[in-house]
C-alpha cells in the first residue's frame, strides 16, 4: 500500500550546525538533509485525500507590492503536478519531481490589501532570483497552485547552487480577470516587490525536521489537512484535529470555522505572535451567498456547508440564482453564480471553463457561457446574467476543462475528470 | 577574452568564440576550424565585383540560402547583430564610406550560407536624431512594450548590421573587417571600413546560432538542461520556420514610396526558462503548448518536428479552433495562436530568429521582417492571446519566455542602405 519515495539524501542530519563548504557542489557531503524522506499514499482515491504528513515551511514577513501584499513561504523541494488539459489523456497531467535536493519550494500568497481577497489567478507572475547582485538561474514564472495547507498560492521548486542569502524579485502584471465589487477598476497596474531569504543548515533543519506524520490510518482517507496556521509560522503546535472530511464527506469538525474563516470582510487583522496575518484563500461558506441555492433534486435539504454541496470530480459546486437586478447581473436580469471549490477547505478552483444549459419542460431555454470573475464579496466564481429562469428549471453545468492549476499532494487525483452537474431550481425569489 | 578551449567541444568552442567576438576570437576560431590561418584569413567562396548582380532587396536571402531535406529555407548557422552608433550627423562622405565598407563584404564573400548574407537597418531613433522625423512613407514606430508582463529596454542606437553565415569564422572576420580591425576579409583588402563613421557598441552586440544539434551542444550553459533534444535546431526543442508558415520575401517587401524594395525588422531578445519547460512539462504538454493540443493528441509532430515537412500542420480549421481549444482543452499552442494573424491565409512575418548564449544564459533573439511594424504588433497580439479564455501557464509558450529588449528597424533597399535620409525623394537635406 505504501511506497518510499523522494529521498534525495540518506546520510541523515547532524545537529552540529557546521557550515557546508559553499564551493562544494557535491550533495553527499552535506550535513543536513535538504529533503525529508517521505512516505507516499500509493493508490489514492480519485478524490481529495489526506496525505501522510504535513509539510513544514518557513514563513517570511509579508511585503507590500503596490496595492497587493505578498507573503513568501519556503519549504524543501517537493513533488507537485502540473496540468495542461486534464480531462482526457493522462499525459495532460505531469508529476514534477525535484531534480536535485538542493534548493527550496518557493511559494507566496498574494492578496489585495484593502479587501483581503487572495488572488487565485495568474496573469504571468515572474520571479528573478539573485545572490550578491548576481542573477541565479533564469527568470521563471511560478505556477498557480493549490495545496491543502496553503490554499491557492504561487510556487515552484527552485534549485539553489549553494548556501547563502538570496534575493527574489517578484513581478506581478495587472489582473486581467474581470473584477467586480470593491475590486472593480482596481489592480490595473503591474507591481514589483523584493524579498530576501537565507538558505542554510538551519533552514533545512527547520523545514525537514518540521515534517509531521499523521496517524497511519488516516493516510489516503478522503478528507484534507486543515489550512495551516499562517500567523504562527512553523510553530503550529496543535495538530489534534487537523484533518477534515471522512468517508461520507460530511466534513464536520475539520476546519475550525472560528479560526480559519477567511471571509473577505474579517480576514484583515493581525494575529497573535506579532506576525502579520496571512489570509487563506477560503471562499465564504454557503450561507454567505445570495439568492436561491440550486439543488440536485427538489427533495434535497438545502446544504448548510460546502461539504454537503453537489460534487463533480470531488469539487463542491455552490450554484445560486439571484433575484432580478442583482449587482453582478445585467440590468434587471438574474445572476447565475457558480462557485466550485475544494470540498473541505473551500479553496476556489480557478481557470475552469464551464457552460450551462437551462431546460424547462424538456426544452433548452438558455445556454449561457460562464465567465470567470473575481468579486470582493464572493471571491473567485463563474457567472452569467440570465434573462429568464424559473422554479423547476433544470440547470446543467458542463465542465469543459477542469481547473488548470498545479496541485500539491492530496489534490492531484481530484478535479480532473469532472462529470456535468445537474441541478434543479427549487424556487426563484 | 577568448573562451577556454579545454572544457568545450569544438562546436561549443567556436560558438563561444562568435559570442566573444574580436580579433583574438577570430584567430582562435580560424585555428579551431582549420580553414585558414590568421594571416590569410578565412577560406570561403568569394563574392562579386558586380554589385548589380546582387538582389536590390537587402533582405533577399531566401534565393541564395540552402534548403533542408524537406525544402525549407535553411538559415545560416551563425549570427551576429552588430549595434552601431554614429559619431556625428551623416554627410555625403559618411554615406560613401558606409557604402564602400558594405561593398567590401560583398566582394569578399559569396552571397550564400557558405559565404555571408547580411543586412543593415536603421532605428526610428536614427531618423529622429539626424533627420528630424521618422519616414512617413513606412510604418516604423518607436519600439514599445507589447505585453503587460515585460519591461524591455529599447534599441535606441542608430543602426544594426545582421551578419549570418554557416561559418563562424566568416561572421567574426566580416565584423572585424567592417569595424576596421582587420586588413583583409576572405583575401580581399579592406580599403574602407565603418570605423570613421560608427562606433561599435560592444555591450549591445548580440550573437547566436541555429541548426540541428547546436542547442543540445550548449548544455555547458547554466539553465540549459541535458534534456534538450539532440536533433533540435532551437532551444525549445522543435523545428521552426516551415515554408508554409513563413511570409514570402514579396509579402514582407515595402511596395510603394521611396523605400519600396525595403522591409521593416523587429528584433526582440528574451530569456528562456528551459528547466521548467523540459523538466517539469512533458513532451505531450510541450507539443500542446508549442503547436496545438490536437498536435499532441494526434502525435503529429514527432520528437522535434520531424513529422512536419514544410508546414506546421495548422489547417484553417485548427487555427479557427484556437478559442474553442482554450475553453475546452484548457491549453492553446503558440503556433496556433500566432497563425490567427494570417491574412487571406498568408503569414505576415518572415522569421529569422536564432538561439543565443549571450551573457552565458539561454535565450532567443527573435528577428522578423514584415512590410509594416504594425503587422508584427498584430501577430504579437495574436500570440499574447488576451482574448483567449486560457490560463497564463497554458497560453502557448508565454510562461517560458521573458522579453528584455525590443527594437524596430527599417531595412532600406540596397540602393538606400547607406545612411538613408527620412525622405529620399525630396532634395537631400542639408548636411550638418
Ligand atoms: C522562444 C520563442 C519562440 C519559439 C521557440 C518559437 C517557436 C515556434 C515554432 C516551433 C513554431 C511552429 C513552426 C513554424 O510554424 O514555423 C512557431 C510559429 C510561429 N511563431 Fe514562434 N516561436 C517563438 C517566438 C515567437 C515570437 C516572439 C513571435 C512573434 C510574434 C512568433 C511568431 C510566430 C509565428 C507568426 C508563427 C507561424 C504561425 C503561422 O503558421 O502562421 N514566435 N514558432
Amino acid at each position: 500500500m505504501l511506497a518510499l519515495a523522494g529521498c534525495q539524501r540518506t546520510d541523515g542530519e547532524s545537529g552540529d550546525g557546521s557550515e557546508p563548504d559553499p564551493e562544494d557542489g557535491d550533495d553527499s557531503d552535506d550535513d543536513v538533509m535538504a529533503v525529508p524522506e517521505v512516505v507516499e499514499v500509493e493508490d489514492p482515491p480519485d478524490a481529495v485525500y489526506v496525505p501522510t504528513h504535513r509539510e513544514a515551511m518557513r514563513m517570511l514577513e509579508p511585503i507590500a507590492a503596490g496595492d497587493l501584499r505578498l507573503a513568501p513561504m519556503l519549504s524543501y523541494p517537493h513533488p507537485f503536478w502540473v496540468i495542461a488539459g486534464g480531462g482526457g489523456s493522462d499525459d495532460e497531467v505531469q508529476r514534477v519531481d525535484p531534480d536535485d535536493g538542493r534548493g527550496v519550494h518557493m511559494m507566496f500568497t498574494l492578496w489585495d490589501d484593502e479587501s483581503g481577497v487572495v488572488l487565485p489567478i495568474d496573469d504571468g507572475t515572474q520571479l528573478r532570483i539573485s545572490r550578491d547582485g548576481e542573477q541565479v538561474g533564469q527568470p521563471r514564472s511560478p505556477w498557480p497552485m493549490i495545496s491543502q495547507e496553503m490554499g491557492f498560492h504561487f510556487g515552484d521548486n527552485v534549485s539553489l547552487p549553494e548556501d547563502g542569502t538570496y534575493s527574489v524579485e517578484v513581478t506581478i502584471p495587472p489582473v486581467s480577470t474581470r473584477k467586480t465589487g470593491d475590486l472593480a477598476g482596481r489592480l490595473e497596474e503591474g507591481v514589483t516587490a523584493t524579498f530576501e531569504f537565507v538558505y542554510d543548515d538551519e533552514f533545512r533543519h527547520e523545514v525537514v525536521g518540521g515534517v509531521e506524520y499523521l496517524d497511519e490510518e488516516d493516510w489516503g482517507r478522503r478528507g484534507a489537512l486543515a489550512p495551516m496556521d499562517h500567523g504562527g509560522g512553523m510553530e503550529d503546535g496543535d495538530h489534534g484535529d487537523d484533518m477534515g472530511g471522512d468517508e461520507h464527506g460530511d466534513g464536520h469538525g475539520h476546519v475550525d470555522d472560528g479560526h480559519h474563516d477567511d471571509h473577505a470582510d474579517d480576514s484583515h487583522h493581525d494575529d497573535h505572535e506579532g506576525h502579520h496575518h496571512v489570509p487563506y484563500s477560503a471562499l465564504p461558506d454557503v450561507e454567505a451567498y445570495p439568492g436561491t441555492l440550486l439543488l440536485e433534486s427538489r427533495a434535497d435539504d438545502r446544504p448548510e456547508e460546502t461539504a454537503d454541496l453537489p460534487r463533480s470530480g470531488d469539487a463542491a459546486f455552490l450554484s445560486t440564482v439571484t433575484e432580478p437586478g442583482f449587482r453582478l447581473a445585467d440590468g434587471d436580469e438574474r445572476y447565475l453564480l457558480v462557485s466550485p471549490r475544494t470540498p473541505y477547505n473551500r479553496v476556489p478552483l480557478a481557470d475552469m471553463s464551464m457552460t450551462v444549459t437551462i431546460e424547462r419542460d424538456g426544452e433548452v431555454v438558455a445556454e449561457p457561457t460562464l465567465e470567470q470573475i473575481l468579486d470582493s464579496e464572493y471571491g473567485l466564481h463563474y457567472g452569467a446574467s440570465i434573462a429568464d429562469v424559473r422554479a423547476d428549471d433544470t440547470v446543467t453545468i458542463t465542465i469543459e476543462s477542469p481547473p488548470q492549476v498545479a496541485r500539491h499532494r492530496g489534490y492531484e487525483t481530484a478535479f480532473l475528470e469532472m462529470e456535468p452537474v445537474e441541478l434543479t431550481v427549487p424556487e426563484v425569489q | 577574452m577568448a573562451p577556454d578551449r579545454s572544457s568545450l567541444s569544438r562546436r561549443e568552442y567556436v560558438r563561444a568564440l562568435v559570442a566573444a567576438g574580436g580579433a583574438s576570437a577570430l584567430s582562435a576560431c580560424l585555428d579551431a576550424v582549420g580553414g585558414g590561418d590568421e594571416r590569410s584569413g578565412v577560406d570561403a567562396p568569394p563574392g562579386t565585383d558586380d554589385p548589380d548582380s546582387l538582389p536590390g532587396r537587402q533582405h533577399a536571402w531566401n534565393g541564395a540560402l540552402s534548403s533542408d531535406d524537406d525544402g525549407n529555407v535553411q538559415l545560416p548557422a551563425h549570427h551576429v547583430l552588430l549595434a552601431l552608433s554614429l559619431h556625428e550627423g551623416p554627410d555625403e562622405d559618411a554615406r560613401e564610406t558606409t557604402e564602400a565598407a558594405l561593398r567590401t563584404l560583398e566582394r569578399a564573400y559569396e552571397w550564400s550560407n557558405d559565404g555571408l548574407v547580411f543586412t543593415i537597418g536603421y532605428t526610428p531613433a536614427y531618423f529622429r536624431r539626424y533627420h528630424g522625423s521618422i519616414p512617413d512613407s513606412v510604418d516604423l514606430p518607436e519600439p514599445v512594450a507589447l505585453t503587460d508582463r515585460e519591461n524591455p529596454t529599447f534599441d535606441e542606437f542608430d543602426a544594426v548590421v545582421h551578419l549570418a553565415s554557416d561559418r563562424p569564422e566568416v561572421v567574426l572576420e566580416a565584423e572585424e573587417g567592417l569595424v576596421g580591425d582587420r586588413e583583409t576579409v576572405n583575401g580581399v583588402d579592406v580599403e574602407t571600413d565603418l570605423g570613421s563613421v560608427f562606433d561599435r557598441l560592444d555591450d549591445r552586440r548580440r550573437t547566436g546560432f541555429v541548426g540541428e544539434g547546436l542547442p543540445a551542444d550548449r548544455t555547458d550553459l547554466s539553465g540549459v538542461p541535458d534534456s534538450v533534444p539532440e536533433e533540435a535546431p532551437f532551444f525549445m526543442g522543435f523545428r521552426s520556420g516551415f515554408r508554409e508558415s513563413q511570409a514570402t520575401e514579396d509579402r514582407v517587401t515595402i511596395e510603394d514610396g521611396p523605400f519600396a524594395g525595403g522591409t521593416t525588422q523587429h528584433v526582440s531578445s528574451m530569456d528562456l526558462q528551459l528547466e521548467v519547460w523540459f523538466e517539469q512539462d512533458n513532451h505531450y504538454q510541450r507539443v500542446s503548448k508549442m503547436f496545438s493540443p490536437e498536435h499532441a493528441e494526434g502525435d503529429l509532430v514527432g520528437s522535434v518536428g520531424e513529422r512536419l515537412e514544410t508546414t506546421n500542420g495548422l489547417s484553417d480549421e485548427r487555427i479557427e479552433a484556437t478559442a474553442a481549444d482554450a475553453r475546452e482543452r484548457g491549453v492553446v499552442g503558440h503556433a496556433q495562436k500566432a497563425a490567427r494573424a494570417r491574412e487571406d491565409g498568408e503569414p505576415l512575418l518572415l522569421r529569422r530568429d536564432f538561439n543565443t548564449g549571450d551573457g552565458d544564459r539561454p535565450g532567443l533573439h527573435f528577428l522578423s521582417i514584415q512590410r509594416e511594424i504594425g503587422e508584427f504588433v498584430r501577430v504579437r497580439e495574436a500570440m499574447t492571446g488576451a482574448d483567449l479564455d486560457v490560463p497564463s501557464a497554458n497560453n502557448g509558450i508565454l510562461h517560458y519566455i521573458f522579453v528584455n529588449r525590443r527594437g524596430n528597424y527599417l531595412i532600406p533597399p540596397r540602393s538606400l542602405r547607406s545612411l538613408p535620409p527620412a525622405d529620399p525623394d525630396s532634395e537631400r537635406e542639408p548636411i550638418d
